[in-house]
């Protein structure tokens, strides 16, 4: 009696929890036919914001991997004084208030900022924007994978006559890569959901630095059904990202094979 | 003494310092009066809708979501830079010299749409192509006059007074002006309609009117 009452109530909170999270996203495609979100592809507006948004999160894409994979490589592969505070301060963007990204990028690039750069309202606003929120999600996967690592292959490697360049990319990186891609996967689909940081320190230029989650907002008030469709057409690139997030480890463990017996 | 609940007053932007000093008791939520007019649409709990303009409220009326709205105050708009002047703008013409960065409000804004007609009065629509970023409010544009990120902005009158010190104001000429009446409206579906009026007639009476005039609002014509 007991228990059937316990098993109830776990459904019952279980099935709350999934319609809760289920609802927002399935009434945005109820309220949106198919053929509404193909025609609101042809928006300029829209197609305007598509460009800057993949544009700007490619970019950053690209600066996130460039710098953060060796940043992640050393705080993962050395011990030294100082590292679990250089670790919190990577992360912290992560748990910061989008606003607070803005303010604090202004503080430092704004004209009237620490840096004195003319950056506000470019495009490359937009790409820092995006890179500072959404590197720590790539590089706190990167450290985690990097640490996976088996120390004893990369010193077998080293024994047999790989200098570190070499071992690096011949098996570290291997090794890492479904941690890699993982959290690669996760910083872009961030990134493409940046918003607040982007309209303190960029602004919302259509075609220059209005992205997608920028033309939600700014549609919202003038025309409810292209905000819908923007929308939608957001749910749909991140599903696609999350999905191909899902089938990475076993994209990872093959490669392991791979590296291994060659 | 009765207890008045307090009321969900949707207000234009520009209204945020002005409002707080008439009525200090309400909760207000200051945006862009578009975005407060979709809100509204969309079923937020709202008691009374304060609009930069005629248009919006008149919208929402003709579609039965508020009660009829009433003029209650007048504005300007002013043409703002940074004290530092880095573009050196000294009069709205300079507007159109390459590279001046110039933030406006989105269209469909009330300020925004202002600020469109007063470029288009000065014979200036080619300002336009100048523009680096379309704000979501007036106090958007403000702010980045302010911080000095932006070179020019258009706000009202009243919001440069409100940054003295750090803006520079520039007049534009009472021709090019466009009228800006501010209306008010109880909203149809608040839950207290009855305090809802009675703050709208409170915004009508002489001791609102002289808050807002020393606001820099202007009398209703």
């Amino acid at each position: 009696m007991r228990r059937t009452a316990l098993a109830a109530a776990v459904f019952l909170a279980t099935f709350v929890a999934l319609a809760f999270l289920a609802l927002p996203v399935c009434s945005i495609f109820l309220r949106v036919s198919p053929g509404r979100l193909a025609a609101q592809l042809g928006n300029p507006v829209v197609a305007d914001a598509l460009v800057v948004s993949l544009k700007t999160t490619v970019v950053a894409q690209a600066l996130i991997l460039l710098l953060g994979t060796p940043a992640a490589y050393m705080l993962a592969s050395r011990r030294f004084r100082g590292r679990s505070l250089l670790v919190t301060l990577v992360e912290l963007p992560l748990v910061l208030p989008p606003a607070v990204a803005g303010i604090g990028l202004l503080a430092a690039f704004g004209r009237s900022g620490l840096l004195h750069t003319s950056i506000p309202f470019t495009e490359l606003a937009v790409v820092l924007a995006v890179a500072f929120v959404a590197s720590p999600l790539y590089v706190r996967a990167a450290i985690a994978a990097f640490e996976g690592v088996d120390a004893n292959v990369v010193a077998a490697s080293r024994t047999l006559g790989a200098g570190p360049v070499r071992t690096f990319f011949r098996v570290v990186l291997p090794l890492a890569r479904g941690g890699l891609v993982a959290g690669a996967a996760l910083a872009f689909a961030r990134g493409l959901g940046e918003f607040g940081a982007t309209i303190m320190f960029a602004g919302s230029l259509r075609g220059v630095t209005e992205t997608l989650p920028l033309a939600v907002y700014s549609q919202f008030n003038v025309d409810f059904d292209v905000a819908l469709a923007v929308s939608a057409l957001l749910v749909l690139v991140s599903a696609a990202l999350l999905v191909t997030l899902k089938w990475l480890p076993s994209a990872s463990t093959l490669r392991f094979r791979f590296v291994t017996s060659s | 003494m009765t207890l008045l609940p307090a009321l969900a007053v949707f207000a234009a932007a520009s209204l945020t310092n002005v409002l707080p000093q008439i009525d200090a008791k309400q909760h207000y939520s200051f945006g862009g009066s578009n975005l407060l007019a979709a809100q509204i649409q969309q079923g937020a709990p709202a008691d009374v809708f304060a609009s930069a303009n005629t248009a919006i409220p008149q919208k929402l009326y003709d579609a039965g979501l508020v009660e009829k709205p009433v003029v209650f105050t007048r504005n300007a708009l002013i043409l703002i830079v940074p004290k530092s002047n880095p573009a050196h703008i000294h009069s709205a013409y300079d507007l159109t010299h390459d590279g001046v960065k110039l933030v406006v409000a989105a269209p469909g804004v009330p300020v925004g749409d202002y600020t469109r007609t007063v470029l288009h009065n000065l014979g200036l629509d080619a300002a336009l192509s100048n523009v680096v970023s379309n704000e979501n409010d007036v106090r958007e544009v403000l702010a980045k006059v302010a911080l000095g990120e932006a070179d020019a902005g258009f706000v009202y009158t009243t919001d440069a007074r409100t940054v003295r010190g750090k803006v520079a104001t520039i007049g534009i000429r009472w021709s090019a002006q466009p009228i800006v009446e501010y209306a008010v409206a109880v909203v149809a579906s608040g839950q207290h309609r009855a305090a809802a009026r009675a703050f709208v007639a409170k915004l009508l009476q002489v001791a609102a009117q002289k808050k807002l005039q020393a606001a820099g609002f202007l009398r209703v014509r």
